[in-house]
């Protein structure tokens, strides 16, 4: 287009769109890049927080060695309480979410007020979040008013036995919307036609929702899991406010797990190697069903 | 034939109910959360928990008005979610329109590259921003949250409008250019307008993210800097929790994002996914 007007030729066709990127890329991939080089150096060394910087001693690969390999490390525990905590929200997360998406997938006045209201606590802030929420799971809270009157007993959820699902049932109030919201988008494109062609050849509804829906869902399904597991995997705020980490280490994640050995053990190699090493579990997890789900949705 | 018409409108019926059964269900603890700020202390804790019929009062809020300066921390969570926003649309905006307009080597390649830092999180990073901040003389400022908050506010707002802009017909500008406008004029006067609606929501769905933000801020500031989310330690006193102020908090601190947040609640779900699925 602007190629055939004299005088623009010669600027090569990279240019414009280079320019009008730089800024955002400069911004971005320096800030990151800055980031990058001092965490990669505090996870190398051996420094106590709030210690100076030049007390700092050249440890080499001594953290990660430690976390990794050493018979006191609590780094495996922590990725279990985040395997727990991840598999504990995202899969009731997942099926309940489906469900009142099939339940909202209907003609029904006042939808729009429906979904609307689900935004809500999504969008609160989750250090609020986290207080109240250790307001009503406390022995005398709202919860427990609940269980008591269902099922006659209240339960310690500050222990460690509960605590943890304290903060995964916290979770799943907070991001069940997010599954019935995208889901519920998703269900309402699906194309006519199949289920139509099915209901011709006498399938049952049960039928349809097993060979249609579910199939055609899955893809989207994925990418909805996806994007959850990145936000469970750092998620820091909530669990913070709620319990520290503790009791013990029963809520400990790997966010937790970062912030207790950096600013209560001091140890800023060590916390730095964590960091690192989360980072590599979100990015590697992610690609890996970023590819999954595109195999899937290729073969569909 | 009747029968089987009155069984599908009790059925209906009953799913109605159920769906609004639902929703209230997931709005009962937010709604519980904001009257619970107007409840006194005893009222708090009342077993059973008191939901309806209590005598009100605003004794919380007076409280966090006089005693806690809560307004010092709306206006430091303020100043720092509009400058983080604007600054990021106005970083944002060119990028966008390049990646939804021309096309170059590496293209997606670079776009994924924004979003994989949008995935770092930040307690990740916090504790070498730290060290960063310390060496530049920033801790505890305003303008670092605001500058580091780009790291994550830029990816999103490109992934987010170049839906929108990609969403404009390229002919329009095209039969501008052909008018004698230049791109930028084109760009300018025909799709800047008109993907002025999803800026605003790109722009108020940052503000939420900035306004609600805690890891960072909570370990990047101390006294100058520090926002509304980070004020939860204040509840924390020695003769326990204060939890009538932090009530009456969180629902100030709250007010403002679930009213944006219904505001461009037609926009929710390609927010949610980064553009990826639209609503």
């Amino acid at each position: 287009m602007s190629g055939n007007r004299i005088g623009r030729r010669r600027r090569p066709p990279w240019l414009a769109p280079a320019l009008l990127i730089i800024p955002a890329f400069l911004v971005v991939f320096a800030l990151a890049a800055y980031s990058a080089v001092w965490l990669l150096q505090l996870s190398m060394v051996k420094l106590t927080f709030g210690d100076p910087f030049r007390t700092a001693e050249w440890a080499g690969l001594e953290n990660y060695q430690w976390l990794l390999f050493n018979e006191f490390t609590t780094f495996w525990a922590s990725l279990r309480v985040t395997a727990v905590y991840v598999v504990g929200t995202l899969a009731p997360e997942l099926v309940i979410g489906f469900l009142i998406a099939l339940l909202l997938n209907r003609k029904m006045r006042g939808n729009s007020i429906f979904t609307a209201a689900l935004i809500i606590p999504m969008v609160l802030m989750p250090s609020m979040v986290g207080m109240v929420g250790r307001l009503y799971f406390s022995p005398y809270g709202l919860i427990n008013y609940f269980t008591e009157s269902l099922t006659g007993i209240r339960h310690n959820w500050y222990g460690a036995d509960l605590a943890l699902w304290a903060a995964v049932l916290v979770d799943i109030w907070e991001w069940t919307p997010f599954f019935i919201l995208i889901l519920l988008a998703g269900l309402q494109t699906l194309p006519v036609e199949p289920f139509e062609a099915a209901r011709v050849d006498g399938a049952s509804r049960l039928q349809s929702f097993v060979h249609l829906t579910l199939p055609l869902m899955l893809p989207l399904i994925m990418t909805t899991l996806i994007l959850r597991l990145m936000d469970v995997l750092r998620l820091f705020d909530v669990i913070f406010v709620m319990f520290g980490g503790g009791p013990g280490t029963a809520t400990t994640t790997l966010p937790l797990y970062i912030y207790r050995t950096t600013l209560i053990q001091r140890d800023v190699g060590r916390g730095s190697a964590a960091s690192v090493m989360l980072i590599i579990i979100i990015v590697s997890l992610t690609v890996l069903l970023i590819k999954l789900r595109d195999r899937i949705r290729y073969e569909a | 034939m009747k029968l089987g018409n009155l069984r599908a409108l009790l059925s209906s019926r009953f799913l109605d109910l159920l769906t609004i059964g639902v929703v209230a269900a997931f709005l009962f603890p937010y709604i519980f959360m904001v009257s619970s700020a107007f409840k006194t202390r005893l009222d708090t804790f009342a077993y059973p928990p008191i939901f309806w019929g209590f005598t009100p009062t605003l004794e919380h809020f007076e409280n966090i008005f006089s005693d806690m300066n809560i307004l010092f921390y709306m206006k430091n969570s303020t100043i720092i979610a509009v400058c983080s926003t604007l600054l990021t649309i106005l970083i944002s905006i060119p990028a966008t329109y390049s990646f939804a307009r021309f096309r170059f080597r590496y293209k997606e390649g670079v776009a994924y590259g924004f979003l994989f830092l949008q995935m770092v999180p930040g307690i990740s990073i916090v504790f070498a921003l730290f060290f960063i901040a310390g060496s530049l003389n920033l801790s505890d400022t305003h303008i670092f949250l605001i500058v580091v908050y780009l790291l994550w506010n830029v990816p999103y707002a490109i992934w987010m409008m170049r839906g929108f802009v990609e969403g404009i017909p390229v002919e329009l500008e095209e039969s501008a250019m052909v008018d004698g406008a230049s791109r930028f004029k084109a760009f300018r006067l025909i799709t800047l307008p008109l993907m002025a609606g999803g800026i605003a929501a790109t722009a108020i769905l940052i503000f939420i993210g900035v306004w609600n933000e805690f890891s960072v801020a909570f370990f990047l500031t101390s006294t100058e800097a520090r926002t509304m989310p980070t004020t939860i330690a204040f509840f924390m006193t020695h003769s326990g929790i204060k939890w009538g102020p932090m009530f009456a908090t969180a629902t100030i601190g709250t007010l403002p994002v679930v009213i944006f947040a219904l505001l461009v609640r037609r926009y929710f779900i390609s927010a949610l996914t980064f553009g990826a699925v639209k609503g």
